[in-house]
């Protein structure tokens, strides 16, 4: 199959130098296999290396890749360059991430609700036994979300003055809830503090973009079930 | 003050380093040109390896792999998923080779646990169901960035400056050593020199590139290899052919995928932009042997990851090179003061590579400090963001 020419147009910015950011077009011809990601790479590498983005694990796993591509948060090693369908590739940061360069963004704002003393990975998580009734399901795990913050870039909520701690950090705290049962009452009172499940406007978008299928709008709706739950326990 | 060391590559090796060298007391700067972890590591395929791959052909890297397999398990278990491993044997030849592997295992020390065809299928019903025999071994999964980014985080609390996005494009020398460096900040554009008693090249399989900025070659060879993720978690455990080492031999279930892996050959720049047609194909072929459901999973993503291999350039078959990692003291080879690198290597062994960098570093600036990355447990990566 011949390389189809595409027109990518790369949001730039570096600080004090492009500044405010500007858009700058790069053409590159592109095969069936080419995702976003190999494309900044082959741009980086042959057109212009002070181009900057963020990469590391190329299939989705590490989270450090994604941003907007034509308007959508989606991570750039698993997105097909022509199955995008268009002849121009917008990308620009993160929506609602500060920027460091390009298409960098500063992650910290995003850790700030995640905390570090919730567990981390573990072994065989609800593996079916011998006997086992999951037997048969195949292997789960409670972890999937990867931390890229398409959740939060396509959240309508997040980035107001009440200072919405968004979807992953509250999909966070329901699976460490899952996880870790004796802390149940003290992350369902960090879910519904000011900053919590209470400023979700129910949009979905976090659940439609999420590249993992972590449907944080499910586990919101789950803890605000059992908020009511607990206030209905009160009284 | 104690010495000013200067980390150029921002992969495992160098924050491995960075975290043993800050620990030790020493005024650390690392240097990535990129994102931390964009280069080799992070595309790793995750095995932490129990060492039983390496235990017949390369006894040295197979001890060092269960060494550090049991380090890394008690310092970051949280970037771990300790499901153990399956070794497969699935015809005549495997099993043929089956008592040199469990030799070798136990020579190593390698705790290798014979199972039948019922009871690996028992644990693993996705095998394939012929199956002739099964091994079981302390293999598990890691994180290829958190765990890396656990060494980046703790090094970073114990005062290491880690300046990703920013390369270094020469070296200042005065009387036969390396007195500064000179890098350029892709943010800001500003070009800057930092004078420094030393120097690591950490660069992985870009350390030749490095080298050359100071006019001298390295043993090194870029070993590129693909790898393909399907959709599914189609076993629990990390899953390998029983044969010598291989293309298409390994299985590792991450989070909602499979990764198959692995190809290898041998290319003259690290720099890869598209590999060999028809590797996702063989590696799915090869792999759908163990487990016959990836041949019908939706891939999800088909990349590649350039290994740093040890060799000198007239290696031929690129599976017998050594997975083993060499420290060179440029003063020694070259008669360049004040230049180290670290090349070889795989990621289950990043600490231990650092360890021997960074007694080279001892050594050579005189000082007595003993490594204590075996004891101290890492901090999370997430605190790397705060």
């Amino acid at each position: 199959m011949e390389p189809t020419k595409i027109n990518f147009r790369i949001l730039r910015f570096k600080p004090g130098r492009i500044d405010p950011p500007r858009h700058q077009e790069f053409e590159l011809a592109v095969g069936p296999q080419t995702t976003v990601l190999d494309s900044l790479e082959q741009l980086k590498l042959e057109q212009d290396n002070t181009l900057m983005y963020r990469h590391s694990c190329h299939h989705s796993s590490c989270g450090t890749c994604a941003c907007m591509i034509n308007g959508v948060p989606r991570p750039a090693c698993v997105t097909g360059v022509l199955d995008l369908g268009t002849a121009t590739v917008t990308l620009e940061p993160l929506v609602g991430f500060r920027t460091i360069g390009d298409l960098v963004v500063d992650m910290r704002d995003f850790y700030g609700d995640l905390s570090e003393e919730w567990s981390g990975l573990r072994a065989a998580e609800a593996r079916g036994g011998k006997g086992s009734p999951q037997s048969h399901q195949g292997p789960v795990r409670f972890e999937n979300c990867i931390e890229c913050g398409c959740c939060v870039a396509a959240c309508p909520a997040v980035g107001g003055s009440d200072g919405f701690m968004g979807p992953a950090a509250l999909a966070a705290i329901h699976n460490e809830m899952l996880k870790s049962p004796a802390k149940k009452t003290a992350l369902l009172a960090l879910a519904d503090g000011e900053r919590g499940q209470r400023l979700c406007r129910r949009a979905l978008n976090c659940s439609r973009v999420c590249p993992t299928a972590v449907s944080p709008a499910r586990h919101i709706a789950d803890l605000r079930r059992m908020v009511s739950a607990a206030e209905g326990d009160g009284q | 003050m104690l010495e000013h060391i200067v980390i150029v590559g921002g992969g495992g090796t160098g924050g491995a380093l960075a975290h043993d060298l800050t620990l030790r007391g020493f005024r650390v700067t690392l240097f990535e040109k990129g994102e931390l972890l964009s280069g080799t590591t992070g595309r790793h395929h995750g095995l932490l390896h129990s060492g039983a791959r390496y235990a017949v052909n390369d006894p040295t890297a197979a001890v060092e792999c269960i060494e550090e397999n049991r380090v890394l398990r008690k310092i970051a278990p949280e970037a771990l998923e300790q499901n153990d491993g399956l070794f497969v044997a699935l015809d005549d030849e495997d099993m043929a080779f089956r008592p040199l592997f469990l030799e070798g295992c136990r020579d190593c020390g390698i705790l290798a646990q014979e199972m039948t065809p019922a009871a690996a299928l028992a644990l693993e019903p996705a095998l394939h169901p012929d199956l002739k025999s099964a091994v079981r071994v302390p293999d598990a999964t890691m994180d290829a960035w958190r765990l890396p980014m656990h060494f980046f985080a703790t090094a970073r609390s114990n005062g290491a400056d880690i300046r990703p996005f920013t390369e270094v494009v020469g070296f200042q020398t005065l009387n036969g050593g390396i007195t500064a460096v000179e890098t350029v900040d892709y943010r800001t554009g500003s070009r800057r020199s930092y004078r420094c008693d030393m120097v690591v090249n950490a660069a992985g399989p870009w350390a030749g590139q490095l080298a050359a900025l100071a006019g001298l070659s390295l043993p090194l060879q870029p070993g590129p290899g693909v790898m393909v993720a399907v959709e599914g978690r189609v076993t629990n455990m990390v899953i390998n052919r029983l044969h010598p080492a291989g293309e298409g031999d390994i299985i590792i279930p991450q989070r909602r995928l499979s990764l198959l892996g692995t190809t290898l050959w041998l290319a003259s720049d690290p720099d890869v932009l598209s590999p060999p047609a028809d590797q996702r194909r063989r590696i799915i072929d090869l792999c759908g042997r163990m487990v016959p459901a990836v041949r019908d999973a939706p891939v999800r993503s088909v990349w590649w990851a350039v290994r740093p291999l040890m060799a000198d350039g007239d290696a031929k078959d690129a599976q017998a090179i050594s997975r083993d990692f060499g420290c060179i003291d440029h003063s020694e080879r070259d008669h360049l003061e004040g230049l180290i690198s670290v090349i070889g290597g795989k990621a289950t062994t990043l600490r231990a590579m650092a360890e021997t960098a960074a007694d080279l570093i001892c050594k050579k600036t005189g000082r007595s400090f003993p490594c204590r990355t075996r004891e101290s447990k890492l901090l999370s990566y997430r605190l790397f963001y705060k």
